[in-house]
């Protein structure tokens, strides 16, 4: 299976919604604490034997934490910078005229963007600042800043059906779900009893959402009646650091962790852990599916190294 | 530095979560402070581009001379391979060689010289690549490297080869001539004359090293060499020689010394970012010659910035179980880093060839360690009271010096 070695720590990975073979990484020097930054842009090999082979870098001051691809243009990325900074690149550029942009305002590191895939001209990105921003391509500041969260908000994703709606994961332990036009949160869950590194919507029911959490669970609720969860999915030996749910299959969602493992899960099923993938040696903590190519998976950990493979394979199998 | 501590805090609170609410929650971990301190092996180096690497190392096997495999080889058949080998897998044009250095001991000067002249044909290089030969007696090979190093240092080329050769069939240790009887004036002179067997045992009883301790390090390079070449760790640097048996095999004979062989070594260098050697040779008593690389190991891990306990690999030549056990001792080595696969008195010792062939296991056994294992040292005892050592740091925790633009 196609692997690739970054020189810095890896923290997120995304395939390209246009292209199924491209794929980005986010990568932070000295494991995101001190340091530059990286995002690389990869390609698949045309066989699985062969390594992945980068089409660009792009340097950063800061450690990279994540990325996401724009669903309008099919060359550009936004980068969530710890530095405060929200950076655009065009992969179509050389190095040295990117970034197209860079947007300052979070005053602590961001941790996560989330391109809106329905409406596509906008995006989110959370930070440690306790605050999510929302922002259009074209304007040089955010639209909108929502500030509620008590910490840090590790991650902001968009409802895949719902264009206005979002949900956001902090470490003061809620989930909030929030729609652009109110002016506050509609719905606050008291997911878990210990920091919530990550959320996920359900592709295929949009009242379902995935939450993952340092106390080592996963818990998928339906925003509808969210006192209690549909599921709590144990199994992680550490916090959870990202869950995905499938882009193809309505139960299935993947999830990496601290415990340096990627797992599969089915939540509607009794014994829910259907894949375990222990091919990282260090934390695993970027994840995606591709929405182009059914099975395919793609992590990214500490250890330095991106694995692309399908569901049932061996990724480390050459 | 604020940042930094504010980073490490957030992460450490997923693992450890310090919940003010009495909430059940399992963890066997605990942060410890960074037990590194000020130790060079945490620290990164910087690199700056015109650092010199080591590209490629390769070796044939080796063999027991007059008896085994490679008693009916010409020299220059055993190096040609090797210095092809490191030309083909690392897909270089042979004309971009400044120079090869080959380290050989036993053979008369000038005829040995242009065998390699004549193996560096029979390998593909053009006739305007020069190649010349270096004697430091054991240590030969490594001498190779290390000059190759220098002259790229001192900008003399880009890319060069160091390389070893020894045919004990065809040069056995013998003295040609009467030795100058002035000699018997210079003890010093007279010792350099001592068979290597006399040092030897000069060196156990002079440092109290036991018949039972040199068996008990025989027998272990024995059966970390048997081990090492059962689980095929040597097939990546070794570099099969067409000869006239149909297969090369790996003699183990049961000595506590090592044994007359014959084989070959190349090691391919280039001047590129990271990577890095440093390297030092010194004399001691010709009498305990064995004691070379007691002296030596400290000079070239203190000319590289480091301590003896950041070193994570050693292949020390064992010329002979009492020098060997002397000089681990000596130096309070953790025999579990030291010759991981076997050392001269099971794979032995074709004297030129020794020190390139000790590079090229040390350097694919750090490969396969891994980044634990970050500095590693060869090193070896010379003959007429000398020892040579260089470390070898791996390429990957050197940082190009480089400044991202702030935008």
């Amino acid at each position: 299976m196609p692997i690739f070695k970054t020189p810095f720590n890896g923290y997120s990975v995304k395939f390209s919604p246009f292209y199924e073979s491209r794929l980005a990484v986010a990568t932070a020097q000295n494991f995101g604490i001190l340091g530059n930054g990286r995002v690389h842009v990869l390609a698949l090999p045309p066989s699985p034997s062969l390594p992945l082979s980068e089409l660009v870098a792009f340097d950063t001051a800061d450690g990279v934490y994540d990325l996401a691809w724009s669903e309008s243009h099919d060359s550009l990325l936004v980068a969530a910078v710890a530095d405060g900074s929200v950076k655009l690149f065009d992969t179509a550029l050389p190095p040295t005229q990117n970034p197209l942009r860079s947007l300052q305002e979070h005053t602590r590191e961001v941790h996560s963007v989330d391109y809106n895939p329905t409406r596509r001209d906008s995006f989110i990105t959370s930070s440690w600042d306790d605050t999510i921003k929302l922002w259009t391509l074209d304007r040089p500041a955010s639209i909108r800043t929502f500030k509620e969260h008590a910490y840090c908000v590790y991650s902001a994703a968009w409802n895949p059906r719902h264009t206005d709606v979002f949900a956001s994961a902090s470490g003061d332990c809620t989930v909030r779900i929030w729609d652009v036009r109110e002016p506050g949160s509609t719905m606050i869950i008291p997911g878990h009893d210990f920091e919530i590194l990550s959320c996920d919507w359900n592709k295929y029911d949009d009242c379902l959402i995935a939450t993952a959490s340092v106390d080592k669970s996963i818990r998928v609720w339906d925003v509808r009646s969210y006192r209690a969860p549909i599921a709590v999915l144990n199994g992680h030996g550490y916090a959870v650091r990202k869950v995905k749910f499938s882009p193809h299959h309505r139960n299935l969602m993947v999830s990496c962790s601290y415990d340096m493992t990627v797992c599969m899960w089915d939540f509607m099923v009794e014994d829910a852990l259907v894949g375990r993938y222990d091919h990282h040696t260090e934390f695993a903590v970027g994840l995606d599916m591709s929405v182009l190519v059914e099975g395919l998976l793609a992590s990214t950990g500490w250890d330095e190294l991106v694995y692309v493979w399908q569901h049932g394979t061996d990724p480390r199998a050459s | 530095m604020e940042k930094a501590i504010n980073r490490q805090r957030v992460l450490l609170d997923h693992l450890r979560p310090s919940s003010s609410s009495s909430h059940n929650y399992e963890s066997s971990l605990s942060a410890s402070a960074c037990l590194a301190g000020d130790s060079a092996a945490y620290h990164r180096t910087s690199v700056y581009g015109d650092d010199v690497v080591i590209v490629a190392a390769y070796r044939t096997p080796l063999c027991k001379s007059k008896r085994g495999g490679f008693k009916d080889t010409h020299a220059d058949d055993l190096l040609a391979p090797v210095l092809k080998a490191v030309i083909e897998k690392t897909n270089l044009n042979p004309s971009e060689v400044g120079d090869i250095v080959v380290g050989t001991v036993l053979a008369p000067g000038s005829q040995r010289a242009s065998e390699c002249r004549m193996a560096a044909f029979y390998a593909g290089f053009p006739e305007t690549v020069p190649i010349r030969t270096v004697n430091r007696q054991c240590s030969s090979g490594l001498q190779a490297v290390a000059d190759v190093a220098a002259a790229i240092k001192a900008g003399f080329y880009d890319i060069g080869i160091g390389a070893g050769l020894e045919s004990m069939t065809s040069n056995p240790m013998a003295w040609d001539g009467d030795v100058n009887p002035k000699v018997k004036a210079f003890e010093q002179a007279q010792n350099c004359l001592l068979p290597m067997g006399v040092t030897s045992e000069n060196v156990a009883h002079r440092f109290g090293v036991t018949r039972q301790e040199q068996d008990q390090a025989a027998v272990e390079s024995h059966r970390k060499a048997a081990a090492a070449t059962a689980s095929g760790k040597f097939k990546n640097e070794i570099i099969p020689v067409a000869t006239k048996v149909y297969f090369i095999h790996c003699f183990l004979s049961k000595r506590n010394s090592s044994q007359v062989t014959d084989g070959a070594g190349a090691v391919l260098l280039m001047k590129k970012k990271c990577g890095n050697a440093t390297f030092a040779a010194v004399g001691v008593d010709p009498a305990i010659m064995g004691i070379g690389p007691a002296v030596a190991i400290p000079a070239a891990v203190k000319a590289a910035g480091l301590e003896l306990a950041d070193i994570d690999l050693f292949e020390i030549n064992e010329a002979f179980a009492s020098q060997f056990v002397y000089c681990r001792k000596k130096l309070e080595l953790d025999p579990e880093k030291i010759n991981v696969n076997g050392g001269a008195m099971a794979i032995g010792h074709p004297l030129g060839a020794t020190g390139a062939r000790c590079v090229a296991t040390l350097l694919h056994e750090m490969k396969r360690r891994g980044r634990d294992c970050r500095f590693g040292v060869v090193s070896m005892c010379i003959g007429t009271g000398m020892g040579a050592a260089a470390v070898f740091e791996r390429g990957d925790a050197a940082d190009d010096l480089c400044n991202a633009r702030r935008v």
